[in-house]
């Protein structure tokens, strides 16, 4: 049984059409914000970009630049600031020299914040104007697995993946699921299951489906309804449920557009 | 004659120069709807963060840095969104010991959804908003102002313009007894000796200096050596060419006052006078503290640009430069650049800043307040991942 999705070119096949609107340096968060709830992007708040110094420079740029790749993204509009470190029109030249669905937008040569936001949604439109992916067939479904708290049933949930032609891909992380989601990204999965810690809420990621299954500690039973699944029923249904997201039905964390970003950091900011 | 100042009065004495109601996520997971809960309230404001709760070597520094922030007096009051564990109980309590007054509590795991929590936090935040702009401003001493001084973007005009011309106004305004703050310790670095001439004590100036060593020992602990890493790509494209010269210009924002007291990332400074807060030169981490160490008015000078504000601290903006002030006016309140022109003197920029931080605390709104900006950052010492 194959999965539609949409070609991104050499980002890959997707589940789901995102533009992404990528704010360089925490300065231009807002007014990423600005632009992406005008043309209906998705973007993140984050606190990078500038004051970053030693292998945090090259990390950060690494980090957007896999997530400006991921096969869930359409087209990236880059707003910078300008004088930050990691400079928007470099960051969108490495961006192009992959993907030419790629525009950049810099507060200070755009005449200031409203300049910007009707220059950058001009750019955005355009991009989605000219960039209309085809719909085709994910060649192969990679999922990602958030393991948070223990679980006593992860190879039978590898085996039921793969047995449906899934690639899996297990991230373990120490307490917050943030950082195995930074990681999955970067390993282009294309949706999530996550096992929050128990101690620990249901939480997404902006450019991919998060599918959050509930534990038996007391905070995942209060707040049994943000979770998609639990862990009683999930064997049986995860093939099904995950065949709904791939084709586009929201998971209980996109609809409430729940989670930030974490960001790879070696040093203080200076 | 006296200026005038009306500020909001707290229960415990403080000033308000803002009647703000906050909405605090205290988990990364509540951020966005935190944001969206201010962005459908009656005026109320949200910020975002990237922490999880995660119990690590940053953990005080986060706390202290989020308790302090919710109980800075520009807020009427908090509605924390809480998941339900000891850290955010701890950083609630703080708050309250460091002067909080009036806050809700939505607990994710008392409501059952975060469809719940955000309805019920928007009423909560209705509520204080109509209370909030029911109340008036009275009489208030110049005590009452807590400035903060921050450059960020820094070029060749900012030591000749935009800081000397701000220190003209801090001196004014500590002399009348306000309160003024100079942060950014990246950018003091070189200058460290000058301020600790000024303090009012030899064991204050000791602490300057023991500071700034502590600031640049963290960084090359990491092999990195600051003073090869700063001026930054934009201050050198700015016309800057060492972090020294960058140093003793930024140094002027705090004119001519001798030096109180040294604070540490966000403390509050504990009578008026002039101070200095260790912070990074990050201008979102350095507002983060500021907002943790109660400062109430923030004046920002910048070579470059930036629409940076705060959610809680109205955010002065000054250009060094007067083609910057023409080409980017949405974010720029006022031009220094006039000094350099040789159109106006720099005591007539010193008064006109002076004059700017009067009509903002007493409610006149900044251009970075009229634009919405709510930008925030976490500071941290340590790593966070790394792989």
């Amino acid at each position: 049984m194959s999965i539609q999705g949409f070609s991104h070119g050499n980002r890959g096949v997707g589940i789901r059409n995102h533009q992404l609107i990528l704010p360089s340096v925490v300065c231009s968060t807002h007014v990423a914000r600005r632009i992406a709830l005008t043309v209906d992007g998705v973007t993140f708040a984050h606190q990078h970009g500038c004051g970053i110094i030693g292998e945090d420079v090259a990390g950060i740029d690494n980090f957007f630049i896999d997530l400006a790749d991921h096969p869930n993204v359409n087209s990236v509009l880059i707003v910078g600031l300008g004088c930050e470190t990691i400079q928007g029109q470099e960051l969108a030249a490495k961006l192009l020299a992959r993907n030419e669905s790629t525009k950049y937008q810099i507060i200070q040569e755009s005449g200031g914040v409203e300049g910007t936001v009707a220059g950058g949604v001009e750019s955005a439109q355009e991009l989605s104007a000219q960039f209309v992916p085809a719909h085709s067939e994910v060649p192969t479904l990679r999922v990602g697995i958030d393991i948070a708290r223990d679980i006593s049933f992860t190879d039978e949930l590898v085996n039921v993946l793969q047995e449906s032609g899934f690639e899996t891909v297990i991230s373990n992380s120490d307490s917050s699921s943030a950082q195995s989601f930074s990681h999955l990204a970067r390993e282009k999965c294309h949706l999530i299951i996550s096992f929050p810690d128990s101690m620990q809420p249901a939480s997404g990621f902006p450019l991919i489906p998060v599918i959050n299954v509930a534990g038996r500690s007391p905070l995942h039973q209060a707040i049994r309804a943000d979770f998609d699944s639990d862990e009683e029923s999930l064997l049986a249904t995860v093939v099904d449920l995950i065949r709904l997201v791939a084709a586009g039905t929201q998971t209980v964390a996109e609809k409430n557009k729940s989670g930030e970003i974490r960001a790879p950091r070696s040093v203080r900011s200076v | 004659m006296a200026p005038q100042l009306k500020a909001f009065k707290r229960e415990n004495g403080k000033w308000g120069l803002r009647n703000h109601v906050l909405i605090l996520p205290l988990h990364s997971a509540l951020a966005s709807t935190a944001r969206a809960i201010a962005d459908t309230s009656n005026g109320a404001v949200g910020i975002s963060h990237d922490w999880s709760g995660e119990v690590d070597s940053d953990l005080a520094r986060i706390v202290f840095t989020l308790s302090g922030f919710a109980s800075n007096p520009n807020n009427y009051a908090v509605v924390f969104l809480t998941i339900g564990n000891s850290q955010e109980d701890e950083i609630i309590t703080t708050a309250q010991a460091l002067g909080l007054i009036r806050f809700s509590t939505i607990s994710l795991s008392e409501v059952g959804s975060m469809e719940k929590m955000a309805s019920e936090a928007l009423t909560a935040a209705n509520t204080y908003c109509a209370e909030a702009q029911a109340m008036q401003r009275v009489d208030a001493p110049m005590s009452a102002i807590v400035l903060g001084l921050e450059c960020g973007g820094s070029d060749a005009l900012s030591g000749i313009t935009a800081n000397p011309a701000l220190g003209v106004a801090s001196d004014r305004l500590v002399e009348l007894g306000a309160t003024s703050v100079l942060g950014e310790t990246t950018e003091i670095l070189g200058a460290e000796h000058l301020l600790a001439a000024r303090a009012i004590d030899p064991e204050v100036g000791k602490r300057i200096v023991a500071m700034v060593a502590r600031y640049e020992s963290s960084i090359n602990y990491e092999g990195i050596d600051i003073r090869g890493a700063q001026p930054s790509r934009g201050n050198i494209e700015g016309g800057l060419s060492t972090l020294e010269e960058k140093s003793l210009g930024a140094a002027k924002k705090a004119g001519n006052a001798p030096l109180t007291g040294a604070l540490e990332f966000g403390e509050k400074p504990a009578a008026p006078g002039l101070y200095f807060m260790d912070t990074p030169g990050h201008d979102i981490e350095q507002l983060a503290g500021f907002g943790a160490g109660h400062i109430n008015v923030v004046v920002f000078t910048s070579g470059r640009g930036t629409p940076t504000g705060s959610a809680i601290m109205p955010t002065i903006k000054v250009s060094t430069n007067t083609p910057m002030y023409k080409s980017i006016p949405d974010l720029i309140d006022l031009d220094a650049g006039t000094i350099a022109d040789g159109i106006e003197t720099l005591a007539q920029v010193g008064e006109r800043i002076f004059n700017e931080i009067l009509d903002v605390a007493n409610g006149r709104l900044t251009k970075a307040e009229r634009g919405g900006h709510h930008e925030f950052a976490l500071s941290r010492m340590y790593k966070t991942i790394v792989r």
